[in-house]
């Protein structure tokens, strides 16, 4: 299951195939490339103009229209928001750039700790629910799904008035502690799933053998289980990576997400910079994804049905 | 899914307190953090909050609900709701299934594209906005090059100030974006077609129309159901995208609940008018994706 999207489909040729159609006609094939190029230009044209406005100078920016094939290219923006010297002397007179990569810093951490916390917790409660279910585990399966549909601005005021109590509003534990409210339910979502679909014939030979419950799951059951975990992994990556409303409410700009947008803000005439700022927010989780994307399809399968 | 070997039946007592230990921390986890906070929420709808948030101030019954329901503003929001989840919800799934089926075919460089469609995906909301405000915008835009280019317009064209055109494109913006999604999961359902299905009708005489029709769409339900129901919760509860492109305006024009919510618990710290908000969003999230079920399966159900 894990690796049936975006994997070559070994089809068979010959007569059956020429009779279902795989054989296409001129015109057929005209029309597929065109739609493929259609699909290509939608996907790419926003993010080939970010690509191009992060690479030119302002007075590039500047010429009308826009130069979808620019005539030079600089890093200066990456540089100068590596470096932090965007020379933005917008309110707060701090300068957005050199925030960028403590922003990215804070954005791993966060990312990564869940990761490991969200795998251990979420992955024994999986395999609980999945092998051994208990009078109301249906019930926590339910309400794991409903959860889905409370809006994160709903429960902001409580996580901030006790956030503010335990002295760690603005930092990552804020953020480590309120993600969980998205993360855990996929992680259990994802992972009973894929615990569902394992075969249990050698988790009954350990027991047989004499190996207590815990043993069999830690020794049999988390090696095997490896493709899905990462699988989780990685999605629970993507998405406290991706988050915003938490960081934007309970953190100063700590994480990638809400220092952009204040970036955005402040630095209305340096579009460059933020485009640079922007491409390098979007190639961690892009690259994680393509590294991974056999074993995260069919995962966000399973945890879409959430 | 069919009932397991181990499970049902052959579980001692054992064997069912030991799952309940394995599922427990992670129900205490969400109880803290999901239960509790929304109980308080619901609370704080009942209450007139004092503007700091220490205590929850004078019960004052329906009265926040009464007022939100009453007002313009809330109707106002929740009509430009209504607009971009109609939208997003639509033209995310039909884009998404023609992306799928597209995807689906055989052609030169298609792993490539494949890839392609992971990009919208993987990137964070927030940013999606801020690509797009940027692609769209009247003074730099590339959105304004390509249109200029085309010869539709002749010169640039700022569509984020203009209240009509500033809610299509926060909804392009997120279509952008879910479509990859809807497109992915439903790639990944099309994948799981038998060829034999396709080749027998084919045999028989059906036409390409015929095939979609009676094979690839029936197959296709649970995942079109499932994207369906997740588009809409989405839609409903989108905040980052709007966030970042327009903050809700110009003026009220894409001012989204959740974006008055915002203002209202943030900006104007009405916290039992805020909550009282919130708790009908989360309602009319939870209606919207049970009621997307309702009718879908009901649609399945009669015969085609």
């Amino acid at each position: 299951m894990s690796d049936i999207a975006l994997s070559r489909a070994p089809r068979r040729r010959g007569k059956a195939a020429t009779a279902a159609g795989l054989q296409r006609s001129t015109t057929a094939t005209v029309i597929l490339y065109l739609c493929v190029a259609i699909f290509a230009v939608w996907i790419l044209l926003p993010v080939w103009y970010l690509v191009v406005s992060s690479l030119i100078t302002p007075s590039q920016l500047g010429v009308k229209p826009f130069p979808m094939v620019p005539s030079s290219i600089t890093f200066d923006n990456y540089l100068s928001v590596l470096t932090g010297a965007t020379g933005s002397t917008g309110f707060g007179s701090t300068d957005m750039g050199s925030r960028l990569l403590p922003a990215i810093g804070q954005s791993f951490f966060v990312s990564s700790v869940l990761v490991v916390l969200n795998l251990v917790i979420a992955g024994i409660a999986a395999y609980g629910l999945s092998r051994y279910p208990f009078s109301g585990s249906r019930l926590f399966e339910l309400s794991i799904i409903v959860s889905r549909v409370v809006p994160a601005i709903a429960i902001i005021g409580p996580f901030f008035v006790a956030f503010r109590v335990v002295g760690i509003l603005n930092t990552p534990w804020a953020l480590i502690i309120s993600y969980n409210v998205f993360t855990l339910p996929l992680a259990i979502m994802i992972l009973k799933n894929y615990f569902d679909q394992m075969p249990r014939e050698i988790e009954e030979a350990a027991k047989i053998d004499g190996a207590s419950r815990l043993q069999t799951l830690w020794i049999i059951i988390v090696p095997i289980a490896r493709p899905g975990l990462v699988a989780a992994g990685v999605l629970i990556f993507l998405e406290s990576w991706s988050e915003f409303f938490y960081s934007l409410v309970l953190t100063n700009q700590l994480t990638v997400p809400p220092l952009l947008a204040g970036f955005q803000s402040v630095q209305q005439f340096n579009w460059n910079s933020l485009a640079a700022a922007t491409v390098m927010s979007m190639i961690p989780p892009v690259v994680l994804v393509v590294i991974f994307q056999r074993h995260v399809v069919g995962a966000l399968t399973a945890g879409a049905v959430k | 899914m069919a009932a397991s070997p181990i499970s049902s039946g052959a579980l001692t007592r054992g064997d069912r307190l030991f799952g309940l230990k394995l599922t427990a921390p992670a129900g205490i986890i969400l109880a803290a953090l999901l239960l509790v906070p929304t109980v308080l929420t619901v609370l704080y709808s009942l209450h007139d909050v004092p503007a700091n948030g220490r205590s929850l101030g004078p019960f004052v019954g329906l009265e926040n609900y009464t007022i939100v329901l009453g007002s313009q503003v809330f109707w106002r929001s929740a009509w430009v709701t209504f607009v971009f989840s109609l939208g997003f919800v639509v033209f995310s799934t039909l884009i998404g299934l023609a992306i799928a089926l597209l995807l689906n075919q055989r052609f030169i460089g298609r792993g490539l594209a494949r890839a392609l469609l992971i990009i919208p995906w993987a990137t964070p909301w927030l940013v999606i906005g801020i690509l797009w405000k940027w692609f769209a915008d009247g003074s730099v835009g590339g959105l304004n090059a390509v249109l200029l280019m085309l010869g539709a317009t002749t010169e640039y064209y700022d569509f984020l100030a203009d209240p009509n055109s500033a809610l299509v494109i926060t909804i392009v913006a997120a279509v952008w974006r879910q479509a990859s999604f809807a497109g992915i999961l439903l790639l990944a359902g099309l994948q799981t077609l038998p060829d034999d299905l396709n080749e027998a009708a084919s045999l028989d005489g059906a036409g390409v129309f015929q095939r979609f029709r009676n094979i690839t769409l029936p197959w296709l339900k649970p995942a079109l159901v499932t994207v369906t129901v997740l588009n809409v919760i989405y839609a409903f509860l989108q905040f980052d995208v709007i966030f970042a492109m327009t903050q809700g305006g110009p003026g009220d024009a894409t001012q989204v609940l959740s974006i008055l919510i915002y203002r209202q618990l943030f900006g104007v710290t009405q916290i039992g008018l805020g909550s009282a908000l919130a708790v009908i969003l989360g309602f009319v999230a939870l209606a919207g994706g049970l009621l997307t079920v309702k009718l879908l399966y009901r649609a399945e159900r009669q015969p085609a």
